[in-house]
C-alpha cells in the first residue's frame, strides 16, 4: 500500500507550522477575516453553523487501518466522537474549536493525513475509482496517475488562486464509478491504435445550478504530457475565468461562454508552447515506483472446494454487499454504515476502531471510501466472508443496505450546514422508514437515491436515479425532483419532473415514482432503463395526477 | 484594510528612480514610451500578451497583487519570466505576506509588502517549504520532488 514518506510527511509539519502561524495572527487580530477565510479554506477548514468543519482528504478513498485508527482518536480528542465521510473520498468533522485545529492536524501527519486542499479555490483531492486496481477489464490503475498529479499541483505557485474550485476526476475502469464528467476536469485512460497509453480529457463539468456534462477537449493526450496539458488548461482558466460574478466562478461557465471547441483550441495553443518542456514531462521513473506501490498486496488462491456456509440473513447481505474480485479466491465486501436514523456517512469512532481491527484481520489492513458513502474491504479471501460478516453483526455493522435503495446518499443538509436550504438527513431516514421491508428492498433492486440541501449539490442529486434538491419557497422546504441521472456508463444529468414538492409529500412522491418503476420494468431492467423506455410522462402522472 | 499605494516610480536594482505608467497608457503610445524609460504597472485584468513583442523596451514591470483572492498575476509572472525570458526585474506590488513564495516561484524577481505587514518575519512565508512538489518559473535553490 502506497504511503507517505518521511519528506511527504516532512512537508506536512512544515504546512501546519505554517497555518498555525496564520492562525495565530488571525486570532490576534492581525490577519483579516477576508484573507483567513481564503487561507483557511487551503487548509480544509469551514465556518459553519453551530462550529468550524474540518474536512481531511481520503486521496483515492484508500485509508490504512492506522490512519483509520487515527481518525478515530481525532473524532474523540477534538470532535464529538464521530466524523462524517462525504461522497467526494473525504472524512468531515463538525465540531471542531479554532485555537485546536493545528494540533489536531498535527496529529494527522504522522498517519499521513492531511486537510491541504481540500477546500477553496484551487486543485481539490483527486477522485478515483474506489474500486480501482480490484475489477476486470481495467486499463490501468489510475492511483499512480491520481498522485503524480496530486503532488504536482500541491501549492502550485501558479493555479493556487484560481477563479473557483478545481476538482479533477481519473479514471482508468471500463465502467466510470468517479463520475468524471461533471467534474472541471476528468481523464480517461485510454490505448491508442498504436497501443500507447494515454488520456481522453474533459473539461467543464460540474453539478450545481448549472449542471453540465463536460465536452472533450483532447482526444488523446500522452501519459508524459499529461502534466504540461492540465496546466495550459488551468492557465487558460486562471486568466479568462469569470472572476466578476460569485456564481459563474467554475469553470463549466467559461467553457460554456467561449464554446469548447475555441476552449478546446485555446489550451491546444498555449500546450504546443510547453509540451517539449522536459521540466514537464511526467516522471516516468516515480510512475513506475508509484505502481509498485500501489500494487495489491495479494496473490490469487485456489480455493476450489470451498462450499460458503449457508444462513438466510448471510445470503441477503452476501448478496447486496458482496462484489468478485479479479483475483481468485478473493471478495470485495462493503459495508454499509447506513442505520435507520443515522446520517448517511457518519460512523463513530468505535466504529472506525472496529473497522480498522478487521481490516487488519480480514482485508491487508486496507480499507476504501465510495461515493455512495460506504466502506469498502478490497482484499478479503472467499473462505473469510462468512467470519468478516459474522464479526460485522456482532458490531451492528452488517447492514445488508449496499446496493438497494436504503443506502441513501446526503449531504448533512440544514442541520449542519450553513449553506443549505432544507434538510437532508431526516428526509432519508423517512424514505428509509417507508422502505423498511428487505423483501420489498431486494425486490426493488439497485435503485439510488441522493438527497442534496441546497444547490451546491454535495449528495450529487443530479446523478441519481432519484435526486432530490432541497429549496425553500415562502419560508417552506421544497424539494425538487430529478430523475435517470447516471454516470457508469454514460453521463447524463437527470431531468426534472415538475415542480417542486413539499416536505411533507416528498416521501409519498418518492414512492409514488418507485411504484411507477416497479410496475413497468421488464425482466432485468434497472431503473434507468426503464425511464429511457417509457420516458417521464408516467412518473409524472403518477406524482402529480 | 489594506492601504493600497498608486506607485507613481520605482527604485531598481541600480538604484535608479523609474517613472511608471499604467498598462493602457503604455499601449496607447508604446513608441513614445520605450523612449522615456519608463515602467509598467500591469493589473489582474491587463491582457499580458499585448505587451510581448515590445518587452525588450520596458525599464521593469510591476505586477499588482494587490487583490488577495486575483492569482491572474502568478500567470504574467510565468509569462514574463518563464514563457518570454523578459530581462528585467519582476516586482510584485502590493504584495502579501501569505503569497510571497508564491509569486517568487512564479517569476517575481522583488516584492514590496504592503505597510500592513510591516514588522512580519518575511522569511517564515517567503522562503516556502523544504521540498516543492512540480517545476516552476523559478526553481532556484530548491529541493524539487516531483
Amino acid at each position: 500500500m502506497y504511503k507517505y514518506s518521511e519528506k511527504d510527511k516532512q512537508f506536512l509539519v512544515e504546512r501546519v507550522d505554517q497555518f498555525e502561524k496564520q492562525l495565530n495572527r488571525y486570532l490576534s487580530g492581525e490577519l483579516d477575516e477576508d484573507k483567513f477565510r481564503s487561507l483557511r479554506l487551503r487548509n480544509g477548514l469551514y465556518m459553519e453553523l453551530h462550529a468550524h468543519m474540518l474536512r481531511i482528504a481520503i486521496p483515492y478513498g484508500i485509508l490504512s487501518s492506522n490512519q483509520l485508527k487515527a481518525l478515530a482518536d481525532v473524532a474523540d480528542k477534538y470532535d464529538r466522537g464521530f466524523g462524517h465521510f462525504t461522497t467526494r473520498q473525504n472524512i468531515q468533522f463538525n465540531w471542531i474549536q479554532l485555537p485546536e485545529i493545528a494540533n489536531l492536524l498535527r496529529d494527522l501527519t504522522e498517519a499521513g493525513l492531511h486537510a491541504i486542499q481540500t477546500s477553496g479555490k484551487a486543485t481539490r483531492n483527486i477522485t478515483a475509482d474506489p474500486l480501482s486496481g480490484l475489477t476486470e477489464g481495467e486499463i490501468e490503475d489510475a492511483r499512480p496517475y491520481c498522485e503524480l498529479i496530486r503532488r504536482w499541483f500541491n501549492l502550485h505557485p501558479e493555479f493556487s488562486w484560481l477563479p473557483g474550485k478545481f476538482k479533477i476526476a481519473i479514471n482508468g475502469a471500463k465502467l466510470d464509478e468517479t463520475a468524471l464528467r461533471i467534474h472541471d476536469l476528468g481523464l480517461r485512460l485510454i490505448k491508442n491504435k498504436k497501443g500507447e497509453l494515454g488520456f481522453r480529457v474533459y473539461v467543464g463539468g460540474g453539478l450545481g445550478a448549472a449542471a453540465m456534462v463536460a465536452p472533450e477537449t483532447a482526444s488523446f493526450v500522452p501519459i508524459e504530457d499529461i502534466l504540461s496539458y492540465l496546466e495550459s488548461a488551468m492557465r487558460i482558466y486562471n486568466l479568462k475565468g469569470r472572476r466578476d460574478h460569485q456564481k459563474k466562478l467554475r469553470i463549466k461557465f467559461l467553457v460554456r461562454e467561449l464554446g469548447a471547441e475555441e476552449f478546446s483550441r485555446l489550451v491546444d495553443e498555449d500546450w504546443q508552447q510547453t509540451k517539449n518542456d522536459p521540466d514537464l514531462k511526467l516522471n516516468l521513473k516515480e510512475l513506475e515506483s508509484l505502481q509498485e506501490d500501489f500494487a495489491l498486496p495479494i496473490e490469487p488462491i485456489n480455493l476450489d472446494g470451498f462450499k460458503d456456509k449457508v444462513d438466510f440473513n448471510y445470503s441477503i447481505w452476501k448478496k447486496n454487499n458482496v462484489r468478485n474480485h479479479k483475483t481468485s479466491g478473493f471478495s470485495i465486501v462493503n459495508i454499509s454504515l447506513t442505520k435507520l436514523g443515522s446520517a448517511p456517512g457518519d460512523a463513530t469512532s468505535e466504529q472506525m476502531r472496529i473497522l480498522a481491527k478487521l481490516a487488519d484481520q480480514y482485508s491487508s489492513s486496507e480499507i476504501r471510501t465510495t461515493k455512495r458513502q460506504t466502506m469498502v474491504f478490497p482484499f478479503v479471501r472467499k473462505d473469510q466472508v462468512f467470519d468478516l460478516w459474522k464479526a460485522l453483526e456482532e458490531n451492528d455493522l452488517a447492514s445488508p443496505h449496499e446496493g438497494t435503495l436504503a443506502q441513501i446518499v446526503a449531504c448533512p443538509g440544514r442541520d449542519y450546514c450553513d449553506l443549505a436550504k432544507a434538510v437532508s438527513i431526516p428526509i432519508a431516514t423517512r424514505v428509509q422508514e417507508r422502505f423498511n421491508d428487505m423483501n420489498k428492498l431486494l425486490d426493488i433492486g439497485d435503485l439510488k437515491i441522493n438527497i442534496s440541501g441546497c444547490e451546491n449539490s454535495c449528495a450529487h442529486h443530479h446523478i441519481a436515479d432519484i435526486g432530490l434538491l432541497g429549496m425553500q419557497k415562502k419560508g417552506e422546504e421544497y424539494y425538487q425532483i430529478t430523475l435517470a441521472g447516471e454516470t457508469l456508463h454514460e453521463t447524463n444529468i437527470g431531468k426534472k419532473l415538475g415542480p417542486s414538492v413539499s416536505s411533507e409529500t416528498i416521501v409519498d412522491a418518492v414512492e409514488s415514482i418507485v411504484n411507477v418503476f416497479i410496475d413497468q420494468r421488464q425482466k432485468e431492467e434497472k431503473f434507468i432503463d426503464v425511464f429511457k423506455r417509457i420516458g417521464i410522462e408516467p412518473f409524472k402522472e403518477k406524482v402529480y395526477g | 484594510m489594506d492601504e493600497i499605494q498608486n506607485l507613481t516610480s520605482l527604485i531598481n536594482r541600480d538604484y535608479e528612480q523609474i517613472p511608471l505608467v499604467s498598462f493602457d497608457e503604455w499601449i496607447e503610445n508604446p513608441e513614445r514610451h520605450s523612449r522615456l524609460g519608463v515602467g509598467i504597472i500591469i493589473e489582474p485584468k491587463d491582457d499580458i500578451y499585448l505587451i510581448k513583442d515590445q518587452l525588450e523596451f520596458i525599464e521593469l514591470i510591476a505586477l499588482d497583487f494587490n487583490n488577495f483572492d486575483d492569482g491572474r498575476g502568478y500567470t504574467q509572472a510565468y509569462f514574463l519570466s518563464k514563457r518570454w525570458q523578459y530581462g528585467g526585474e519582476i516586482i510584485g506590488i502590493n504584495a502579501h505576506l501569505d503569497q510571497l513564495q508564491f509569486m517568487i516561484r512564479s517569476g517575481v524577481t522583488t516584492y514590496q509588502l504592503l505597510d500592513s505587514y510591516q514588522g512580519s518575519n518575511e522569511e517564515d512565508y517567503s522562503k516556502g517549504f523544504s521540498m516543492c512538489y512540480q517545476a516552476a518559473a523559478n526553481n532556484h535553490g530548491l529541493n524539487l520532488q516531483y
